[in-house]
């Protein structure tokens, strides 16, 4: 599904990612851990089309095509969905009809019609009750004044929506109390199935209790140190990450 | 008055010096009209037209408007009819006061809502009222805006709409201002209205401008005058001939607990200017004035407010929010005076600017000025483009970028929009304004 080989990425000149080479099959999760600064989001925010960001070596293919030859529309609607550490707030942009319109563009895009509000209304009640928001989030302005933790449930609501191919899941636990951390992870793992990938970053291996990955990486200072099965998430919990700045440094 | 020697009328002066002459001779005005015109051009002469650096017109450039050869509109031309119904507002079509090219058209306007609520009186009539008559001498003597001189100088067809004690009729009254343009060369009209809200009444009103064709210079005197207890919720849209000037002050007068809530939306034209003077006048006064510019290729559109705080306990409230695309150009110079006394006043002020060419200009002026210390004022003025993250999360949701532009654009506008109290204003500003927004 997603092929990323040897990947240099990053902004006005630094190198940020520093070959980065990850293979991901339908069906299987990926956890990508590490510290603060080591380039987590990056990789996201790279994956996801940001315009400030950009690749200088290596390449990423996506179900067969280029992805980096595409931009962050034509990703979405290809199936990439980014949840974001920090989501943006959009003040004025009501969000139940934010989200329709994002869903409404992706049938559009599969060649299918547009769903009225009223058929869209039921699949987002549906959406909000699984992951317990209030009905009142829908008539809100876009994350504008949530809380953190209101915010990244509002991140998942969407991936529940667009039922993304590739979700990257970008520290959708941080924020959260254990309480919304059980109910966001349930809600992420209905939206598994054999067709489709996650690639989930976390700090901490708290969020791996929840959602099992079948693969952990360690990202240091642009690049994937280490890599094991669910385990190493355990490992990497008792020993910390200092080992990775004395052994890099 | 300072001892400064006056000058000489300039080429500009003397051409609406002329064509006053040849108002007088036409049209004199009426009764008690008369004296206050001629006092109105001797504040004319003696203010002048502004120079580059005038204080009150630091950024709209007025050189080009007046060494136009302007001629007065004459006749009395009805606008086509399909036209005319066009330009009234779902739920108005039985409160609509209709003025062409200044004139009040009694057979174009109906009011059959509001009988019983609204008298209309030509202003010759009204002036028998000494308040009133003190009131217009006051304005007249005290003007310091040489454009709404200019439209007391041609006083004649003035209206005054009364609204009474306790009226609160369903109805919002639209106050529609059409100027008919003309094939021939630039015309002037100059409306003048005077709107009195009696004790405890509580009225919508909306001033619509449009223009049935080019060529215009519409220089508007609108009046507000608000009596105790009394609760108007208005809206100003302007939407002229691209090539018109629009020029409008309006003064708002607020007794005790009165309240005078606007909302205004600028479609921009060659120039607009918009001049508001609010006057707090008596505890308990609060106002509020928000007003949306959408601005485009030579668009421009500004705002000149002066809120003069003369009580204790009033408030007020202003927020502007301006998109400018293109060449387009928009200020707003605004200035609250909070009056010696004046304790526990309130007031506030945001004016908001969204840019999205950089040929577009934008200037923001916000002033306050304090002689009370037990007071609570803040201002502020942003401009800003539209916010990239916010444009990388839209398209992250697979929404283009046209659409995403789009919809940051226009919920940057919505906001002063959705403070409209009409809906049908709301909706139809949300239909046309915003449509300048989709590329
Ligand atoms: N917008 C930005 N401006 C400046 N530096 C940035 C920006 N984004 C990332 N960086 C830098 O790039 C590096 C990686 O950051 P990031 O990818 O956010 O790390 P992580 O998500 O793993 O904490 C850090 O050194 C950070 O300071
Ligand atoms: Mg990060």
């Amino acid at each position: 599904m997603l092929e990323i080989k040897d990947l240099h990425a990053g902004f006005d000149g630094a190198e940020i990612l520093q070959g980065i080479s990850l293979s991901v099959k339908a069906g299987e999760v990926h956890a990508i851990m590490g510290p603060n600064g080591s380039g987590k989001s990056t990789l996201a925010k790279v994956l996801a089309g940001h315009p400030s960001y950009e690749a200088t070596a290596g390449g990423v293919m996506y179900g067969g095509r280029n992805l980096l030859d595409m931009d962050a529309e034509q990703r979405a609607l290809e199936g990439i969905f980014l949840g974001f550490q920090y989501p943006v707030e959009i003040p004025g942009v009501n969000n139940a009809e934010f989200l329709r319109m994002a869903y409404n563009a992706k049938r559009v895009h599969n060649g299918e019609d547009e769903l009225d509000p009223l058929d869209f209304d039921e699949i987002l009640n549906e959406k909000m009750s699984w992951l317990g928001m209030e009905v009142k989030y829908k008539n809100r302005s876009l994350n504008d004044g949530f809380s953190g933790g209101e915010k990244k449930k509002n991140e998942i609501l969407q991936m529940a929506i667009l039922q993304p191919k590739l979700a990257v899941l970008d520290e959708t636990d941080s924020g959260l109390d254990i309480d919304a951390l059980r109910v966001v992870a349930g809600g992420v793992n209905k939206l598994r199935s054999p067709d489709n990938a996650l690639i989930l970053i976390t700090h901490y291996q708290r969020l791996l209790e929840y959602i099992q990955p079948d693969f952990v990486h360690v990202l240091s200072r642009g690049k994937i140190v280490k890599s094991g099965e669910k385990g190493l998430a355990l490992e990497l919990e008792a020993m910390g990450y200092d080992w990775l700045t004395t052994t890099n440094a | 008055m300072s001892g400064s020697v006056k000058e000489a009328p300039g080429q500009a002066e003397s051409l609406f010096l002329e064509l006053h002459k040849k108002f007088i001779k036409d049209t004199p005005p009426s009764g008690g009209l008369r004296p206050l015109a001629e006092a109105a051009l001797k504040r004319f002469e003696t203010l002048g037209f502004p120079h580059r650096k005038h204080e009150m017109y630091t950024f709209v450039g007025t050189q080009d408007l007046v060494a136009q050869p302007f001629t007065l509109s004459g006749g009395d031309p009805t606008p086509d009819g399909d036209f005319l119904r066009s330009q009234i507002l779902p739920g108005c079509e039985k409160s609509v006061v209709v003025l062409v090219d200044g004139r009040y058209r009694a057979d174009l306007s109906d009011t059959s809502a509001l009988a019983g609520d609204l008298a209309i009186v030509h202003l010759a009539e009204a002036l028998a009222d000494s308040d009133l008559q003190k009131y217009f001498k006051q304005v007249v003597d005290e003007e310091n805006d040489v454009f709404a001189a200019l439209n007391a100088a041609f006083l004649t067809e003035g209206v005054q709409l009364a609204l009474k004690q306790k009226a609160a009729p369903e109805a919002p009254l639209q106050i529609l201002c059409v100027s008919s343009g003309s094939a021939a060369g630039p015309v002037l009209n100059q409306p003048r209205v005077l709107i009195q809200v009696g004790p405890l009444a509580e009225v919508k009103l909306i001033t619509s401008f449009c223009g049935e064709r080019p060529n215009y210079f519409v220089n508007a005197t609108m009046d507000i005058l608000v009596e105790e207890g009394g609760q108007v919720a208005c809206s100003q849209v302007q939407r002229d001939a691209l090539d018109a000037w629009n020029f409008c002050k309006t003064r708002i007068s607020l007794a005790s607990d009165s309240r005078c809530f606007s909302v205004g939306a600028y479609y921009g034209s060659r120039l607009v200017r918009h001049h508001c003077d609010a006057r707090l006048k008596a505890p308990g006064a609060e106002f509020a004035l928000n007003a949306v510019s959408v601005l485009g290729g030579q668009e421009q559109a500004h705002q000149f407010v002066r809120i003069h705080h003369e009580a204790p306990h009033t408030t007020s409230h202003q927020l502007f929010k301006n998109i400018v695309d293109g060449k387009g150009r928009t200020s707003v110079d605004g200035t609250v005076i909070v009056c010696a006394g004046a304790q526990l006043t309130h007031s506030d002020q945001l004016i908001n600017n969204l840019m999205l060419s950089d040929e577009a200009r934008v200037d923001n002026k916000p002033n306050l000025m304090i002689f009370a210390d037990d007071v609570k004022c803040t201002h502020g003025a942003t401009v800003g483009q539209v916010d990239p993250d916010q444009m990388f999360y839209l398209k992250t949701r697979g929404l283009s970028e046209k659409t995403a532009k789009e919809l940051l654009t226009k919920s940057f506008a919505e906001s002063v929009i959705d403070t409209v109290r009409f809906p049908a204003l709301a909706a139809e500003l949300k239909r046309s304004l915003l449509k300048k927004l989709e590329a």
